[in-house]
């Protein structure tokens, strides 16, 4: 099924760099065994049958004419310039780990992507509207393989929403991704991604960026939905100042599961990173917090935290924390916090003593804890939307 | 650049000073089940003892390796002499002990401190016990405190009962060796409300070269009973990789209290991979004490299993690791009952090229509404040559609980130096008040009774090399 056969169909009109690329990748996903995340039981995972996607994903604007946007999936002029940017990822893999996912999963993303874009804030541009991009499946459209490139170049500033979504509570979809982010000298870039598919539907995805000189990236990664749902985020601190942040917040309830990794890689001088992850656990939600701060020789004076958050609302649930810190380098700070319980009872009590029921007292609690994070989200509607769904999964 | 502080390695002559090697009876190079029945035989053991170690061979032989953790690629498993008895029959009496075996004892300040406090001397030389007392007092309350060999045969019933029951040999490659080749060790039984109020204290040491050690510990405390025991290594160096797969079991019964205290001081080309376990019933304490200073690898992991409802455990620590060290430790707790208690507080200091790693394991289970929790775990590295990694797994699985854990990895801060230097200290001073400062919590909760050998570790010779 994910056959040579397939490699051929989907580099057919495509250009020729990308293509090859296309062909580099199977070569590598047809010798691996499948990466298996035993802690949430995903082992020897099957993919789905192949299937086209086909529908329109990205909001056009018109501011967004300052932007460079390409399909990768389309036959390019400047394929040159993207490769280009896709070799700055080599040699930068971290010592310990893969990059991204399962590199199973990694080529499989690589070789037989189905739609992904190409962003560029050219120098100097400063793009105060978001671009919005929404990865809608459906029964025609079952399966998302997406290949995202973005780059920040010098002095630019953009803010990307990805919603990946889905009407039908039914159907079993699959979704596959890959998005690879440059951030350049200087430039500011904020990636939002909110998941809500449909608990029959699993989820993979990886985030991979390289970071420069003073350089910003801010992301916000929203996990509400999947039966499995196994993300990985990671980031390369390069040079000087670079920095990186990570405001996750998962929603899990029912038989879900959620393996969820975050890694910062300090290698410049003064790079600073967070990772903040909050997250309620319902039902027999299962969820694996990794989180790595890396200090590799030469990072000198940098920094990095992370702390993470859950909040357990049923006896049933599964909660596993895997937080690490490497040092390589003396003259860094770096700290995690962990805390894990249920909810505070004195508070519970006091709210239900001011006349709220147990479960708006609850659903006020989780809201206080997750709103500083939701309040990054650029788009009202997207923020009420997810707001409004924790809502009433929380007191279902 | 900023000055670093010059924390200078333990002066290691005193315990690596070796004996001309003396020996009645060594076991042919290499694990075959005529070894073991041979070592059987010496020993003189019961059948059930010796089908157990032949069992535990046939596991040992078909588990691999573990491939996470150190590098233990060097260590020649066939090369290691598993048994070697030394020149010298069990002693009571301390004028009786061989005199060289002595002077060894001797310089690790052994008699001394027995003169003072301690209860009890199981001092282990090579792989045999060698020397073993108990105050009378002691024995006429019912504590037994003699050698492994012995309390197979004295102590039948007890040893069949418990014996590798926390640990077994399908548990990993090292748990399954030291079933087939234990050696030697310590058997500790307090009766019903019996509380020992001296520590007992036993002292490990290989002599001959690349001899391996699995000297086997296990203690069992009746309903209410308090016991305070000591294990303290100290090994010469050799050019042949050492191997030390020793076991600890610990049984804790209701009400009981026990503090087991440690300080692992291997040379630095030894293979330490220990395990330690403690099973803890209802209202049971465990209380570790550790403190991994020698060896070339380490890997240890002392497990706290909290069984019975509000049962607690402790576990204070302290690793220092400096040049071609690795030593990976950490500690395990499951909480499988209601309303259990942990405490882990971990520090390292990693110097020289030293690598320290702090691996543990925090489990809450379905069994464990209102288990409480917290892991702390600090770092210090002293210059920029070093590695430290802080690994914590947290696995929950109910959600009654209250879990808190905090990790940092830093080093000398220069603001506090700096005020510390604004009161008038020197920087060379004030430095080492910092670290002295960072291991101090651990320091203190370090068995005294070490005289000779903790001054050595604890009183860390801090000078500055400022300039």
């Amino acid at each position: 099924m994910y056959n040579k056969k397939l490699v051929d169909n989907l580099t057919t009109g495509q250009s020729k760099l990308l293509s090859s690329r296309r062909r580099e990748s199977f070569d590598l996903f047809q010798d691996l065994a499948q990466g298996d995340y035993k802690r949430i039981n995903l082992v020897d995972y099957q993919f789905p049958e192949y299937s086209p996607y086909n529908k329109e994903y990205l909001k056009e604007k018109k501011s967004q004419n300052e932007l460079l946007i390409k399909k990768m999936t389309d036959n390019l002029n400047n394929e040159d310039e993207i490769l280009n940017y896709l070799d700055q990822f080599k040699d930068k893999k971290v010592e310990k780990g893969n990059q991204g996912l399962d590199p199973k999963y990694l080529s499989m993303a690589e070789a037989f992507y189905n739609t992904g874009l190409f962003i560029k804030a050219p120098e100097n541009v400063d793009l105060k509207l978001p671009v919005e991009i929404f990865y809608q499946l459906d029964q025609e459209n079952p399966v998302l393989i997406d290949n995202n490139l973005i780059v920040a170049e010098e002095n630019s500033s953009l803010t990307i929403v990805f919603d990946y979504r889905m009407q039908d509570q039914n159907l079993e979809a699959f979704h596959n991704g890959l998005t690879r982010v440059i951030v350049k000298d200087n430039a500011v870039l904020n990636i939002v991604k909110v998941q809500r598919f449909n608990n029959q539907s699993d989820n993979f995805d990886s985030n991979i960026s390289l970071v420069s000189n003073q350089g910003e990236l801010n992301w916000i990664p929203i996990e509400l939905g999947s039966r499995n749902s196994v993300t990985n985020n990671e980031n390369t601190l390069m040079n000087d100042g670079s920095r990186a942040s990570i405001s996750s917040v998962y929603f899990a309830d029912g038989d879900r599961k959620l393996d969820l990794g975050f890694k910062m890689n300090h290698q410049g001088r003064h790079s600073s990173s967070e990772i903040e992850s909050k997250g309620v656990l319902k039902d027999r939600a299962q969820k694996v917090f990794r989180g790595d701060l890396y200090f590799q020789k030469g990072a000198s004076q940098a920094n990095g935290s992370e702390k993470e958050e859950v909040l357990l609302l049923d006896k049933t649930v599964n909660s596993d924390s895997i937080p690490a810190l490497f040092y390589e380098e003396d003259n860094v700070e770096g700290e995690h916090a962990v805390s894990a319980g249920q909810i505070d009872e004195q508070r519970l009590f006091y709210l239900m003593s001011r006349g709220l029921t147990k479960a708006e007292a609850k659903q006020l609690m989780v809201e206080a804890a997750f709103n500083p994070i939701f309040d990054k989200i650029p788009l009202n509607d997207l923020k009420g939307s997810v707001i409004n769904d924790i809502k009433t999964r929380i007191r279902s | 650049m900023s000055d670093k502080t010059e924390v200078n390695d333990i002066d290691r002559s005193l315990h690596e000073e070796k004996n001309v090697e003396k020996h009645r009876y060594q076991s042919a190079k290499g694990l075959t089940p005529a070894v073991i029945k041979e070592i059987s035989r010496e020993k003189d053991e019961p059948d059930w003892m010796l089908k157990f170690r032949l069992k535990a061979l046939e596991i040992y032989k078909n588990k691999e390796v573990p491939t996470w953790g150190a590098d233990i690629s060097d260590l020649d498993m066939d090369n290691i002499i598993t048994y070697v008895r030394p020149d010298a029959d069990l002693q009571s009496d301390w004028d009786q002990v061989p005199e060289e075996i002595k002077d060894t004892f001797d310089a690790l300040g052994i008699p001394e401190a027995e003169k003072e406090s301690l209860a009890g001397v199981g001092a282990q030389y090579d792989s045999e016990v060698v020397y073993h007392n108990l105050k009378e007092e002691m024995v006429e309350q019912g504590v037994v405190y003699m050698d492994m060999e012995n309390a197979v045969k004295q102590h039948e019933d007890l040893v069949k009962q418990h014996f590798m029951k926390l640990i077994t040999p399908n548990d990993h490659k090292f748990s399954a060796l030291h079933g087939a080749v234990w050696s030697g060790g310590s058997f500790v039984y307090v009766p019903a409300g019996v509380d020992v109020n001296i520590p007992l204290q036993s002292y490990f040491r290989q002599n001959a070269p690349g001899s391996g050690q699995f000297e086997h510990t296990l203690i069992i405390l009746e309903e209410g009973a308090n016991a305070h025991f000591i294990e303290g290594c100290s090994a010469p160096k050799y050019s042949v990789n050492n191997l030390h797969a020793g076991a600890v079991e610990l049984f804790i019964n209701k009400g009981a209290k026990l503090r087991y205290s440690t300080i692992e001081n291997w040379s630095r080309n030894m293979y330490n991979l220990n395990t330690k376990r403690a099973l803890v019933e209802e209202d049971g304490v465990i209380e570790w004490v550790s403190g991994s200073f020698g060896s070339k690898v380490s890997m240890l992991y002392p497990m706290s299993i909290l069984k019975g409802a509000r049962a607690r455990a402790e576990f204070t620590g302290v690793t220092f690791a400096a040049e071609g060290q690795y030593l990976d430790t950490g500690a395990q707790v499951i909480h499988d009952a209601p309303n259990t208690t942990s405490t882990v507080n971990s520090r390292s200091i990693a110097k020289d090229g030293g690598h320290a790693y702090y691996r543990g394991l925090l489990k809450a289970t379905k069994n464990a509404p209102g288990a409480k929790a917290s892991v702390s775990c600090e770092s210090l590295m002293l210059d920029n040559e070093s590695k430290s990694d802080t690994l914590p797994i947290m696995k929950l699985q109910t959600d009654d609980i209250d879990i808190g854990h905090e990790a940092k990895v830093g080093r000398i801060s220069e603001e506090a130096v700096f005020y510390l230097m604004s009161r008038g200290i020197s920087e060379e001073e004030a430095k080492a008040m910092i670290v002295r400062g960072f291991v101090e919590p651990i320091a203190s909760e370090l068995p005294l009774e070490y005289a000779v050998e903790l001054n050595n570790l604890i009183n860390l010779e801090l000078e500055g090399t400022i300039g």
